[in-house]
C-alpha cells in the first residue's frame, strides 16, 4: 500500500491550469509515473502529493473544461506556482490562458511564480520526439532549466540523426516561443510585477512533450527549486502555529523566489 | 418530480383501464396464482411476426394518431403482446392498426381529432420535406417517409463520434439518442457528430415546436420497427430513436436518465439561467469532454438492469464485514459531510448518511446510478484524489455537492471511496477523513477481504432449472428511507456472450413492461419464450423476475420460486444493505445543500455563467 495512513502535510502547492486537451494530466502522469498513458478528461481537480526530497509538494491537476471554470480560483488559492499550459499546435489554447485562466490566479500567493508551458512539442519539433525517459543521464546541465533555454525556445528544425525523427508526422506549429514569452510579459504586467525583478521569460517558458517526456522533468524540477523558498517559509510558519494550513499561508512574505540551482 | 419515472412512467395512463380482475389475483401465494392462470397459458414463442403485423399497414404511414390518454388500449405495440400474458385478449389491437398514422400526442387542451390528424399530417410532410431520410433517423424499413433512405457505402470503422451519419451502418444502431436545445441547437448525439446532425436536429425541433404551437406535446412516433420518443425538459429536448422493442415508457425513462446526467454536471438552475440569458447558447461548450459520460450512461442503460428496475445492486458480502466497513465510514466524519460511500468494482459495498439529510429525503437509486456512472467514466484508474462538484438531480436538481473521489487500492483501482460534502472548500478536511478510513481499513485488513468478494452464481440457490433472476424487495426495514435495492446473480451460460445477455435483458424488459403497463398492469406473467421460460411476479413485498430453462414445467417453476424466496430470505443480510448506519456532523446551515433557495446561490453555478 503506497503512501498510506499518516497525513503528510503538503509544504507547498502547485497548480496546473490550461484549456482542456492541452495535456495537463498527461504531463503530470509523465512526471510522476514516467509514462504516457490514455487519459480521460479531468473532472473538477485531482490532487497529488509528490515527495521531493524531504518536502511534500501538492499538485492540483485541474480540469480545463469550461464546466469547471468557477472552481479554478479555489484550486489556485494559496498556490506558490502556477503552470499555465497550452498546446503548441493550437493557438486558441494560448489565447484561452489569457482570457479564461489568468484571472483564476488572483487567489494565488502574492509571490506566486508562473510558468508557461507549450505541450505536445513532439508534434512539431523533431528533437522533442526523442524518447527521454530511457536516458537517465539527462543531467548534463544539472536541473535542466538552462538546457531548455536557447535550444528549445529557438525551435529550429535541426533534425537529429535519430530514428525518432522518422516516427512523427510533424504538425503545424501555431504558437512560437516568442508568443509565449510575450504572454509572459503580459502576465507580469497583469500581476503588477516589475519585469526586471521577476524571473525572466526565457526561464519560465517551456516547451514539453508528455508523450516523449521531452523537458518534463526539467519543468517540474525547475519549479520545485523555485518554490523552495516558499516551502521553507511555510515550514517556519507552521512551526510557529502548528495548525496552520496551506489555505491560510498566502501572501506572507514578499521576497522573490530565486532559483535553487544554477 | 418524476421520481419513479421508469417504473410508472409519467403520470398518465395508469388509471385509464382497469385490468380485468382475473388477471390480477391477490397473488400472494404463487401456487394459487399460477393455478389461476389455468389454460390461459399459451406456450407461445414471443419471437414471431412482430414486424409482419406492422407491415400490413399502408405505405407511407406512420400509423395512427392517438392521444395517449384516450387510447383505449394504450399499448403502443398491440400486435406484439397477444397471448403472452395470462388473461387478456387483444381485441382492441386492430383499432390501432387501421388508421394510417400513429403519433402519440399528449393532448393538453383536448384538441379535436381533426386538429390532431392535421398535426400528424404536417409532421409526416415535415419529415419527408426535410429529407430526414437522408440523414437516416435510424430507421431502415421501407414503408414510411422516414425510411426512404438510399443506402450509402459504409465507411471504414471509426469511433462513434466520427461516424458518417449518412451511412447505412449509422442508421442501423439499435438506439439513437439526441439532445438539443429549444432553439434547435445540437447538444449531444450518441452516434455521429452533432455538427453533421444539426439539420436532423433542426427538424426534430421543428416537429416539437409545431405540435407545441397547438398546445400539444409530441410524445412519440411509431413506424415500422422503430419508435421515436420525445421528452422535453425545460430548455432541453431529448429524442430517442429505437429499434429495440422497448416500450415508449421505458425509452422515456432512459431519456430522463440522460437528462438527469446532464443536470448532474450542470444543475437545472444553471441550465435554465443560461438559456434565459441566451436562447441559442451552444451548450456543448459546457459539456465538451462530457460526451464519454453520456456515452457510458447509455451503454449502462442498455446493459445493466439497475436502470430498468430503478434499484441499486450492492455487492454481496458477509454482513459482519459490511457492518465493519460502515462503522469505519461512520467514524471518519467532518462538518458538512453528508454521504460516505464505498464502492468495489462499480457496485455498492456500503453507504453511510448524515442523519438530518436523510430525514428530509432518501437517496434515490437514480442518483446513485448517475454517480456511479460519472465516477466510472471520469475517474477510472486515477491515482490522484479528485475533488469535483456534482449535483444529485433527484435529491436537489439545483445545487452541487462536492465529491471527493479516491481509489483505496492503487494501482488496481477497484475499491473507491466517495465522500460527498456540501462545502466547496472542504477538500482538505474530507481528504483527512479518507486517511482515517484508510488507516482503519488497513488495521482490519479490509482491502484483502473486499478483494475476495464476488458476485454469486445462481447455482448457489440449488434449483436446477433456474438460470437467472432479479429480485427487488419492498419489505426492507425502515423502507421509506432506504435506498431501493435488488439482487441478481452473475449472468452465466447460456447468457455469457454479450448478445445472449442482451437477449435475456430484452426479455426482462418485455416482462417489466407488461408488469408496469400503464393501461393493463399485470401481477404475474408466465411467459414461454423460444429458448427459455420466464416468470415475473410482483406483490406488495417484492418484484421478481426469473428465467428458467425452456423445459421447466409449471409445477417445477412453482417449487423453484418457493425455494428461491426461501434462499433469498436466508441470505438477505449478505445480499442487501439492511441497516445503513447514519452519522451526524455539524452542518453549516448556510451551505446546506438542501437548505432554502436563498443560501444556494453560491453552489448553483460554477462561475461559467460569467463566460456567457
Ligand atoms: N502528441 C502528444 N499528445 C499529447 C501530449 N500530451 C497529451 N497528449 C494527448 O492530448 C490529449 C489530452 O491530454 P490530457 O492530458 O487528458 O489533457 P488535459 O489538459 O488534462 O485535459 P482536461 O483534463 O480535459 O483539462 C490526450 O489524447 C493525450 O494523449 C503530448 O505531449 N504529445
Ligand atoms: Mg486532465
Amino acid at each position: 500500500m503506497p503512501e498510506v495512513s499518516k497525513m503528510k502535510k503538503p509544504d507547498v502547492k502547485l497548480v496546473l491550469l490550461g484549456d482542456m486537451n492541452v495535456g495537463k494530466t498527461s504531463l503530470l502522469h509523465r512526471y510522476t509515473e514516467r509514462k504516457f498513458k490514455d487519459t480521460i478528461s479531468t473532472v473538477g481537480g485531482a490532487f497529488f502529493l509528490k515527495q521531493w526530497g524531504p518536502y511534500n509538494i501538492s499538485i492540483w491537476d485541474t480540469a480545463g473544461r469550461e464546466q469547471f471554470h468557477g472552481l479554478g480560483s479555489m484550486y489556485c488559492r494559496g498556490a506558490a506556482a502556477v503552470i499555465l499550459t497550452y498546446d503548441v499546435t493550437n493557438w486558441q489554447s494560448l489565447a484561452e490562458l489569457e482570457e479564461r485562466f489568468l484571472s483564476l490566479t488572483d487567489t494565488a500567493n502574492h509571490n506566486c511564480i508562473y510558468a508557461l508551458v507549450g505541450n505536445k512539442a513532439d508534434l512539431t519539433d523533431p528533437k522533442a520526439q526523442l524518447p527521454q525517459d530511457s536516458d537517465p543521464s539527462k543531467d548534463q546541465t544539472e536541473c535542466g532549466v538552462e538546457r531548455t533555454d536557447t535550444q528549445v525556445l529557438s525551435a529550429c528544425p535541426t533534425p537529429p540523426a535519430s530514428p525518432a525523427s522518422l516516427s512523427g508526422i510533424t504538425l503545424q506549429k501555431q504558437v512560437t516561443p516568442e508568443d509565449a514569452m510575450a504572454l509572459y510579459g503580459r502576465i507580469l504586467r497583469y500581476k503588477g510585477l516589475d519585469e526586471k525583478s521577476s524571473l525572466p521569460a526565457e526561464k519560465m517558458c517551456f516547451e514539453t512533450s508528455a508523450k516523449t517526456g521531452y523537458n518534463v522533468d526539467d519543468l517540474f524540477e525547475a519549479l520545485f527549486d523555485l518554490v523552495l523558498p516558499s516551502i521553507l517559509r511555510n515550514r517556519n510558519e507552521s512551526q510557529q502555529s502548528p495548525t496552520v494550513d496551506l489555505e491560510e499561508c498566502r501572501g506572507a512574505g514578499n521576497k522573490r523566489a530565486k532559483s535553487g540551482c544554477c | 418530480m418524476e421520481r419513479d419515472n421508469h417504473q410508472v412512467g409519467e403520470t398518465e395512463g395508469v388509471k385509464i383501464c382497469d385490468p380485468p380482475c382475473e388477471s390480477n389475483p391477490p397473488a400472494d401465494t404463487l401456487a394459487t396464482s399460477l393455478s389461476l392462470l389455468g389454460n390461459h397459458m399459451f406456450p407461445d414463442p414471443v419471437e414471431r411476426n412482430y414486424r409482419s403485423t406492422v407491415k400490413e399497414e399502408p405505405e407511407d404511414s406512420l400509423s395512427d394518431i392517438t392521444a395517449e390518454e384516450e387510447s383505449l388500449d394504450g399499448d403502443p405495440h398491440p400486435h406484439q403482446v397477444t397471448k403472452l400474458e395470462t388473461e387478456e385478449t387483444e381485441s382492441s389491437g386492430c383499432q390501432n392498426n387501421v388508421s394510417t398514422q400513429q403519433l402519440d400526442i399528449e393532448n393538453e387542451d383536448a384538441a379535436t381529432d381533426n386538429d390532431r390528424s392535421d398535426s400528424g399530417e404536417f409532421v409526416v410532410t415535415m419529415l419527408a420535406k426535410a429529407k430526414l431520410e437522408e440523414q437516416g433517423i435510424g430507421v431502415k424499413g421501407r414503408s414510411s417517409p422516414l425510411l426512404e433512405a438510399e443506402t450509402q457505402e459504409p465507411p471504414a470503422f471509426m469511433s462513434h463520434r466520427d461516424e458518417d451519419v449518412t451511412a447505412d451502418s449509422w442508421r442501423q444502431h439499435r438506439k439513437h439518442v439526441f439532445v438539443l436545445s429549444e432553439a434547435g441547437k445540437p447538444i449531444y448525439s450518441r452516434y455521429g457528430s452533432e455538427e453533421a446532425l444539426s439539420s436532423t436536429m433542426g427538424v426534430m425541433m421543428a416537429l416539437v415546436s409545431f405540435v407545441q404551437s397547438g398546445d400539444n406535446i409530441i410524445r412519440s412516433i411509431y413506424s415500422d420497427g422503430h419508435t421515436v420518443v420525445f421528452l422535453q425538459k425545460g430548455p432541453l429536448v431529448l429524442v430517442c430513436v429505437s429499434s429495440s422493442r422497448q416500450t415508449e415508457q421505458q425509452l422515456r425513462g432512459e431519456l430522463l436518465y440522460v437528462y438527469y446526467q446532464i443536470i448532474s454536471m450542470l444543475t437545472q438552475a444553471s441550465i435554465s439561467r443560461i438559456f434565459e440569458h441566451k436562447k441559442n447558447y451552444d451548450l456543448r461548450r459546457l459539456l465538451a469532454g462530457s460526451e464519454k459520460i453520456l456515452d457510458g450512461l447509455l451503454n449502462l442503460v442498455d446493459s445493466d438492469p439497475s436502470f430498468l428496475l430503478a434499484a441499486v445492486h450492492c455487492l454481496p458480502i458477509a454482513s459482519s464485514l459490511r457492518d465493519a466497513l460502515s462503522q469505519i465510514l461512520q467514524k471518519a466524519i467532518t462538518p458538512n459531510l453528508v454521504f460516505s460511500i464505498l464502492i468495489a468494482n462499480n457496485q455498492l459495498l456500503t453507504i453511510v448518511q448524515e442523519k438530518t439529510v436523510i430525514e428530509d429525503s432518501r437517496l434515490e437509486p437514480a442518483d446513485v446510478h448517475l454517480l456511479l456512472n460519472l465516477i466510472g467514466a471520469s475517474s477510472a484508474f486515477q491515482a490522484g484524489e479528485i475533488w469535483t462538484p456534482i449535483c444529485l438531480p433527484l435529491f436537489n436538481p439545483d445545487c452541487y455537492f462536492y465529491a471527493y473521489i479516491s481509489y483505496l487500492d492503487p494501482p488496481e483501482c477497484t475499491v473507491c471511496l466517495l465522500l460527498l460534502s456540501t462545502d466547496k472548500e472542504a477538500f482538505y478536511a474530507v481528504a483527512e477523513c479518507k486517511r482515517k478510513i484508510e488507516e482503519a481499513m488497513m488495521a482490519q485488513n479490509s482491502l484483502s477481504l473486499i478483494a475476495k468478494v464476488q458476485s454469486y452464481s445462481v447455482s448457489q440457490v440449488g434449483v436446477s432449472d433456474l438460470r437467472h433472476f432479479m429480485y427487488k424487495p419492498f419489505d426492507v426495514p425502515d423502507n421509506y428511507r432506504q435506498l431501493t435495492q435488488f439482487t441478481s446473480p452473475e449472468m452465466e451460460a447460456p447468457y455469457s456472450s454479450e448478445e445472449e445477455k442482451m437477449r435475456l435483458l430484452d426479455l426482462y424488459r418485455y416482462m417489466h413492461s407488461r408488469i408496469h403497463s400503464s393501461s393493463r398492469p399485470l401481477k404475474l406473467i408466465y411467459h414461454v419464450a423460444e429458448r427459455e421460460t420466464l416468470l415475473a411476479w410482483v406483490t406488495s413485498k417484492f418484484e421478481l423476475y426469473t428465467c428458467f430453462s425452456p423445459l421447466v414445467t409449471k409445477a417445477c417453476a412453482i417449487t423453484a420460486i418457493t425455494k428461491l424466496l426461501r434462499w433469498i430470505k436466508k441470505e438477505e443480510d449478505r445480499l442487501f444493505i439492511r441497516n445503513p448506519p447514519k452519522y451526524s456532523t455539524t452542518p453549516n446551515p448556510s451551505k446546506s445543500s438542501r437548505g432554502g433557495k436563498s443560501d444556494q446561490q453560491d453552489s448553483t453555478d460554477n462561475g461559467f455563467l460569467s463566460l456567457l
